[in-house]
């Protein structure tokens, strides 16, 4: 059977691969996505499965699913133009990816299927940092964080715990990694952007929380507090936490060996080891 | 609900290069023929972001005006103008 081997719950700030490029590997960002890329390098996954908030790239306000799954045998990445970052192709694994949307529909959970895509930044720049020469392959899982409404803290905790037994009755040795991709407290280009930059942390005590509860495995009191209002009132893309929430349903409420903050964008880098 | 269409051309600012160009180098005419209400497509022709988050374009997609410089926008004047909106908790426009 496929086995879960790590969870990491990662930042995608589309101007970070411009920063590290401009200040070089002993810059902040450079450390904290390094320090997880050793990480990722050390427990040797076969595959990626990434939960994700698509910023209305891969999909729209025309056709916009509350959850959704790549299938597909590849797909490109960025579709946003973020600066600095070459283009990509991304292998998949559409059979496990289509067992998971099969596994996931019969437990209550109706993931929107979708074939011939792209991704944006929010999947590219943490892969464009943690896996460079794209040699593990990744299967995309899309929760709608950005546009009201969303869906709760315990549907997308339970959504992973569907994925993990997914790829846990998979016939095959692979070992796969799951991860997260977001911000705690964040509003992009909206009224409570800072002075002066195209974002802001609207709620940084919240940020501060949520790593706290990570760090304690106080899973129940964060998708307590995790509400809608919380998570908009943190910034209009601070729903982006249920991907951690996602990861953290499928590897199970684990201790972290650390969540690494990054007050200044109101998100961190956490990582959970435990073979 | 032609807001819709506001965001949609916000995006086709990022995604279609030859819409790019036309709204840097006249925004009224790149959406003379668009299916805008007046009060939309004056909105957008004067970069007036505040208006058009009052009426319930998305933040994020308009940010592409400012990134892409079109409408007399830049980043500082986006900034500004946006900021000068009053919201609620949840960081809707404030009724």
């Amino acid at each position: 059977m496929a086995q879960l081997v790590a969870g990491f719950g990662v930042p995608h700030t589309p101007i970070f691969p411009h920063f590290v490029k401009r200040d070089g590997p002993d810059c902040e960002i450079a450390k904290l996505f390094g320090a997880q890329k050793n990480d990722l390098a050390a427990v040797r996954p076969d595959i990626i499965v990434m939960f994700d908030t698509d910023h209305l790239n891969t999909f729209f306000l025309d056709n916009l699913p509350i959850f959704a799954i790549g299938v597909d045998g590849s797909f490109k990445a960025p579709n946003d133009e973020p600066r600095d970052v070459p283009s990509y192709v991304v292998r998949s694994v559409p059979d496990l990816a289509s067992h998971i949307r099969s596994t996931a529909v019969e437990a209550g959970f109706d993931l929107a299927m979708v074939q011939q895509f792209s991704v944006d930044h929010s999947i590219t720049v943490p892969l464009h940092f943690l896996t460079p020469d794209m040699h593990i392959p990744v299967i995309p899982i899309f929760i709608s964080g950005h546009v009201p409404p969303l869906p709760s803290a315990r549907r997308c905790y339970a959504l992973g715990q569907a994925v993990a037994r997914a790829i846990e009755t998979w016939p095959g040795s692979q070992r796969v990694a799951i991860m997260g991709s977001g911000s705690f407290s964040l509003e992009v280009g909206g009224p409570r952007m800072a002075p002066g930059r195209t974002d802001g942390v609207p709620d940084p005590d919240w940020c501060a929380r949520v790593i706290r509860l990570l760090e304690q495995q106080q899973i129940d009191t964060l998708m307590d507090e995790a509400t809608p209002r919380q998570m908009f009132k943190a910034g209009n893309v601070g729903g982006e936490l249920l991907n951690w929430i996602a990861m953290m349903g499928a590897i199970g409420n684990r201790k972290p060996n650390y969540v690494a903050p990054q007050m200044q964008n109101g998100h961190a880098y956490g990582v959970w080891r435990w073979s | 609900m032609s807001i819709f269409n506001v965001n949609y051309l916000c995006r086709e600012i990022l995604r279609d290069h030859a819409f790019r160009a036309a709204m840097k180098a006249d925004p009224a005419k790149a959406l003379a023929g668009k299916d805008l209400t007046d009060e939309e497509r004056d909105a957008m022709v004067t970069g007036d972001v505040g208006k058009l988050f009052r009426m319930g374009a998305n933040a994020f997609l308009m940010n592409y005006l400012a990134r892409f410089e079109v409408c007399g926008l830049d980043m500082m004047k986006y900034n500004e103008r946006m900021r000068a909106e009053k919201v609620d908790e949840q960081g809707r426009p404030a009724a």
